[in-house]
């Protein structure tokens, strides 16, 4: 069963007939199925956080629509759709259980209510004992666990992620993504994910969506058959790396176009690098 | 960008406080001597503006505000460079100067009448101590917080202590060395005018006051305006000064 | 690689055999004592100066002084205009704080009153307002409300426009996250607004200190007719400088503490915003 309905969105920044106006995203369109976990990838400012916001009633699209479960999406939905964010958007002043409580607090949830489940939700992540911390007092991987806690303590069906381990460093996000898999096999929600970690990707998704450079499109749409949870087998699994490199082949191109774009990457090839020695 | 009706709101307050000041003054409630009305005021100004009535004021004034500048220039300069040779020194005279930087300087003016004199003197003195700590103060800061990576990077290219303050160091603090620049001069000018208010034979805070005592309000009033559109331009003359300045570095 | 490490330690002679030389910094001394002596020695030198090279009719030597504010300290007029001139801080700080906060919130909050009214702010805050003493003066008269009221425009202005600027500092992922999270306008306010607010209010209030400082003890050494100006203007005229001397003393050091309150209470209020 479709659950969520992306219909040609496009959305444009900057106003409209200048020169600086932009079409970051280009007539997305996806159907995303209840209970399966899609990973957005591509280069940056591709489209793909914006998709995603759009998803969540936190953009409006300048043209096409979104529809969950059906019904047209103008503004956020706190009650079917939760989101992580890639900063941490965690609320300095409070601490960890605190913040955790905060999502329920706006929704009414009765105070009992919402001690139990924001408790349960710090369990389940692992940071029980860090209730009481302020978020200054805990690493980046913590953090994101704590805004995770906060997000599957809203019992929404939908989980939005943006680049939740972005700010992580390699061997940390290594491990948040097998936990992550556990974690999510067992909740059945439906969920996606903005990243730019290729393996990450083929790790955890069910379907890899890959964006185009500017103006993003989807190019195409990947599948991973491969049960959850995932085991570390499968992350040193040849399946892994072949997909992996699949979707290196159809990002390359991409990543150096945007780059390209902005003037950031050199004419590639020989050229540039025998005029770099030359000087 | 600002819309337009947001312009239209600042076109309007502006029209709103002339036209309640020519209510006010044409009605007859407001004692002229309190406030004149705005016509009068404005012929008064231009009057003065033609004959040159503020020049000798202007003169004193800009005089005290150019050799109280020079002096808490170079004087902030000289003991920001002192300070920032070392960490032990910054730590040792960073924070009396920011402490005394913490007394109202206004405090001092008593003081510096009876030991300066009422004339320029005590203008100039307090000029230059209100504009001596930014000066002093961003100096250091400047010197002392540059980059380490820089520092690094030129140290592993095998500059000396000299190669490193001229092309690493000094270039790296100007910013703040003219921001303080700034904020010492737009202080001053500021403080100047504020003591010539309080006790002084000459200047254009002089000249106002002894226009108000004298109860030529609507002289008091075309003074005060003048000095205020004085400050504005030298608010806006520094600050363009000091962005062209930074972006001719970058 | 952990024998590599061994075996040059091994090569360095034990610790006993070498003569302990201090590091550099345990031979200093520490930059506290040195500010300390420093302190000393700038007074010593005023000291000096004063007794031995200054005229006794213009400046008045450290010792001097502090002999002369404990006996200020004793009389009753001197101490009923400095703690006029207090209660007139004091009073003028709440005010521009409460109004400034207040209108800093109001224009800083709707993105269409902030861009129109913003120009307009910093004008005024520009204007030199030492001109227009004169103006206040006729206007309350010499009496405390001319000197809060000018407390208070030396002051509010700097409280609006640092509200302003916290405002549009405030973190957007935390006003996205509380909108996908469901809170309303109100809440987004109270949860997220509020808090975020809280250091920009306490700078603002340490500058709304120095403002007030500024705009009262202008206003009480402009009225010479009562109050600390009348003290000043005694002490000098009838060239008794180190009363003048303990007389500024005194206000500059009320100045200071007042000064460390805001900065103390900035500091002690914002522990979580690293």
């Amino acid at each position: 069963m479709i659950t969520i309905e992306c219909e040609k969105v496009s959305k444009s920044f900057g106003p409209r007939g200048s020169p600086h106006r932009t079409v970051a995203l280009d007539n997305a369109s996806i159907d995303i199925e209840r209970g399966e976990l899609l990973c957005f990838i591509g280069p940056s400012g591709c489209g793909k956080s914006t998709l995603l916001n759009i998803i969540a009633g936190l953009a409006e699209p300048t043209s096409g629509e979104v529809l969950i479960d059906g019904t047209p999406v103008n503004g956020p939905l706190p009650r079917k759709i939760a989101f992580v964010f890639q900063e941490s958007a965690l609320f300095p002043w409070r601490t960890v259980i605190d913040n955790v409580k905060l999502g329920l607090a706006f929704q009414q949830v009765p105070k009992g209510e919402r001690d139990d489940r924001a408790s349960e939700a710090l369990q389940a992540v692992g940071l029980a004992d860090f209730a009481n911390h302020y978020p200054r007092q805990l690493s980046g991987g913590m953090k994101q666990r704590v805004q995770l806690a906060r997000a599957l303590c809203l019992g929404t069906d939908i989980l939005l992620m943006d680049e939740p381990f972005a700010a992580l460093d390699e061997q940390t996000r290594m491990v948040m993504g097998e936990d992550l898999s556990v974690l999510l096999a067992r909740t059945g929600k439906t969920i996606v994910f903005v990243t730019h970690s290729l393996v990450e990707a083929v790790f955890l998704a069910d379907r890899v969506a890959v964006f185009t450079a500017r103006p993003g499109r989807i190019k195409t749409v990947l599948s991973v058959d491969e049960e959850h949870p995932r085991k570390q087998s499968f992350m040193k699994s040849a399946k892994l790396a072949e997909m992996r490199n699949e979707l290196y082949d159809l990002l390359h191109d991409e990543v150096r176009k945007t780059m390209e774009l902005r003037g950031e990457a050199g004419e590639s090839g020989a050229r540039a690098q025998s005029r770099g020695l030359r000087r | 960008m600002i819309a337009l009706g947001q312009r239209l709101v600042q076109v309007c307050v502006l029209v709103a406080i002339l036209a309640l000041w020519q209510f006010a003054t044409t009605n007859g409630r407001i004692n002229p001597l309190l406030l004149p009305s705005l016509p009068v005021v404005t012929t008064e100004f231009l009057g003065m503006l033609r004959t040159g009535a503020f020049w000798p004021d202007l003169r004193v004034t800009l005089y005290e505000l150019v050799v109280a500048f020079a002096l808490a220039s170079t004087g902030g300069c000289l003991v920001g460079f002192l300070v920032a040779r070392s960490g032990f020194t910054i730590r040792v005279f960073d924070p009396i100067i920011a402490g005394l930087y913490s007394v109202p300087t206004i405090l001092m003016f008593p003081l510096y009448v009876l030991i300066f004199g009422i004339e320029s003197g005590s203008k100039i003195a307090l000029g230059a101590t209100v504009a001596f700590f930014p000066v002093a103060l961003s100096t250091i800061s400047g010197l002392a917080y540059v980059d380490p990576i820089l520092v690094a990077a030129a140290r592993s290219m095998g500059a000396s202590t000299t190669q490193m303050f001229w092309n690493v160091m000094l270039p790296a603090a100007f910013p703040a060395i003219i921001a303080g620049l700034r904020l010492g001069l737009v202080i001053a000018f500021l403080s100047i005018l504020g003591t010539e208010t309080l006790a002084s034979i000459a200047g254009l805070g002089h000249e106002i006051v002894s226009f108000g005592e004298s109860m030529e309000t609507a002289k008091m009033f075309a003074c005060i305006g003048f000095a205020i559109l004085l400050a504005l331009a030298l608010n806006s003359t520094a600050s363009f000064v000091e962005a062209k300045v930074r972006r001719g570095l970058e | 690689m952990s024998m590599n490490v061994d075996s040059s330690r091994s090569l360095r002679p034990p610790r006993s055999l070498v003569k302990r030389r201090p590091r550099r910094e345990e031979r200093r001394l520490s930059p506290g004592m040195a500010r300390i002596l420093v302190i000393l020695a700038m007074v010593a030198a005023w000291e000096i100066g004063a007794r031995f090279f200054g005229d006794p009719l213009f400046v008045a030597p450290p010792s001097q002084v502090a002999v002369a504010l404990v006996g200020l300290l004793g009389v009753k007029g001197v101490m009923i205009a400095v703690g006029m001139a207090l209660l007139e801080l004091v009073v003028a700080f709440a005010v521009a704080v409460v109004l400034g906060v207040a209108i800093g919130l109001a224009v800083g909050l709707n993105r269409f009153w902030r861009g129109a009214l913003y120009p307009i702010i910093v004008t005024i805050y520009a204007v030199p307002q030492s001109t227009i003493l004169p103006l206040f003066v006729l206007l309350f008269g010499i009496g405390a409300a001319t000197k809060i009221a000018f407390g208070i425009t030396h002051s509010v202005f700097a409280v609006i426009l640092t509200l302003i600027a916290g405002i549009q500092n405030i973190d957007p992922t935390l006003l996205k996250c509380a909108r996908a999270m469901g809170a309303n306008r109100r809440q987004v306010l109270v949860s997220v607004i509020l808090p975020s607010l809280v250091p920009t209010i306490f700078t603002g209030m340490r500058l709304a200190m120095a403002g007030v400082l500024l705009g009262v003890l202008l206003a009480e050494l402009y009225v010479s007719s009562a109050g600390v100006g009348l003290y000043t203007q005694t002490f000098a005229n009838s060239m008794q400088p180190a009363k003048l001397f303990a007389l500024v003393t005194l206000l500059a050091a009320a100045a200071v503490i007042l000064n460390e309150l805001c900065r103390m209470a900035e500091a002690r209020f914002t522990r979580w915003h690293s």
